[in-house]
């Protein structure tokens, strides 16, 4: 049982390699991501193996680890490649090889205006403790003035 | 390193089958139907067959050997051609099927729980994200950046070389274990989360909770705040609907 942990490991190897082949020799980007994830296929066969190998819980739970951050590695690299896409209509990844191209208008700089909340600039002060005023709440806040202290 | 060349000749040429079935499967200048892909896939298959005799190991039991067999070789072909495929939408499939072959092995090696969180987090969330980010980002026909490999000869000898490296390294030094009692061959960790449990042997849930939730909670809490941080990062990157149509 323990003897063949060698033929576990040379498949996950294989695995691994065959995904930094296919991230290197790729253009389409969604590929390149592809080829990433069986890169960490490998690894964890290679960690799931170590784990039985030392009869140790740890291969198992950094697997679970390993499985979390491909997750969300997965989730944010899809949306950086829609993000690519909606600037060049395309997915090589080429297009992005040169900083500052000549071609290319600059991206510019996100630049929307942010609105400055409004309505807090009469904020109410605290009347001093007393008497309650005699008249009724106005939209201005009420100045503390001795008159209004009976 | 010779004597492991006259060792192990099975390695080095299921290697070698193995690297000209990826070459050929490669997108090519030339995509000429005259290169058809059936030769393609049985060069690599015989390659990774020999490959995987070669790699020896104690001769378990016919139900154990059949799938490994399955599940092993099944992942590897299904990774050679997950990377040569044209199509994106072939390319994930592919994938699917080398995730579900990676949780066979995972079944094989007595971690029950990891095939199915692997089965459903990989094939079940990330592929069809995967999917819909290609129907998303779709192209009208065939792509010109997929017709062509950027370098397959040079990639494919280094990573093969890379490959030869570890096997060598592997097969050149026996692969040395704890065994059941706890008294290690000299590998005793000094790392006191790492010692082995023999009330919680390798297979068991309870002993994997006990040790992702007792030792290693700190991680798990991290993990928990890195993927709600990946969710706020995706939905913030991802572009919105008045920004432009995709």
């Amino acid at each position: 049982m323990i003897g063949d942990a060698e033929r576990f490991l040379l498949v996950g190897a294989g695995l691994f390699i065959l995904g930094a082949i296919g991230f290197l020799t790729r253009r389409n980007l969604i590929l390149m991501v592809l080829s990433a994830e069986l890169m960490l296929h490998g690894v964890s066969l290679t960690l799931v193996t170590f784990g039985r190998l030392h009869q140790t819980q740890e291969g198992q739970a950094f697997t679970i680890f390993t499985l979390t951050v491909a997750a969300c590695e997965a989730g944010l690299a899809l949306s950086l490649v829609l993000a690519l896409y909606r600037r060049t209509h395309s997915l090589d990844v080429w297009l992005w090889s040169d900083l500052g191209e000549s071609d290319v208008p600059r991206p510019e700089i996100d630049s929307r205006h942010i609105p400055v909340a409004t309505g807090y600039e009469n904020i109410p002060k605290l009347t001093p403790a007393g008497i309650a005023p005699k008249e009724p709440p106005r939209s201005s806040p009420p100045v503390a003035t001795n008159a209004s202290r009976t | 390193m010779s004597d492991w060349l006259q060792a192990h000749p099975l390695t080095v040429v299921g290697l070698v089958l193995w690297g000209a079935g990826l070459l050929w499967l490669m997108p090519g200048r030339d995509d000429s139907p005259a290169r058809s892909k059936t030769l393609g896939i049985l060069n690599a298959a015989i390659g990774l067959v020999l490959w995987c005799v070669s790699l020896g190991g104690s001769r378990s039991e016919l139900g154990d050997e059949i799938m490994f067999w399955v599940f092993g070789v099944g992942a590897l072909l299904s990774g050679v051609l997950m990377i040569s495929a044209r199509n994106p939408v072939y390319a994930a499939l592919w994938f699917a099927l080398a995730t579900l072959s990676t949780c066979g092995l995972f079944l094989l090696q007595s971690a029950p729980f990891l095939a199915a969180a692997t089965v459903i987090v990989y094939a079940g969330a990330v592929i069809v994200t995967f999917l819909f980010v290609i129907m998303l980002a779709q192209q009208s026909g065939a792509a010109s950046y997929d017709r062509r490999a950027v370098q397959p000869v040079t990639m494919t000898l280094l990573a093969f070389v890379l490959l030869g490296a570890i096997a060598y390294t592997i097969q050149s030094q026996p692969v040395v274990a704890i065994d059941n009692s706890g008294v290690a061959t000299g590998i005793v960790s000094g790392n006191p989360l790492s010692q082995v449990d023999e009330k919680h042997p390798v297979g068991n849930l309870q002993g994997l909770g006990r040790s992702l939730f007792g030792d290693y909670l700190f991680a798990v809490e991290l993990a928990g705040t890195l993927l709600l941080v990946a969710c706020i990062g995706a939905i913030a990157i991802a572009p919105r609907r008045e920004q432009g149509a995709l």
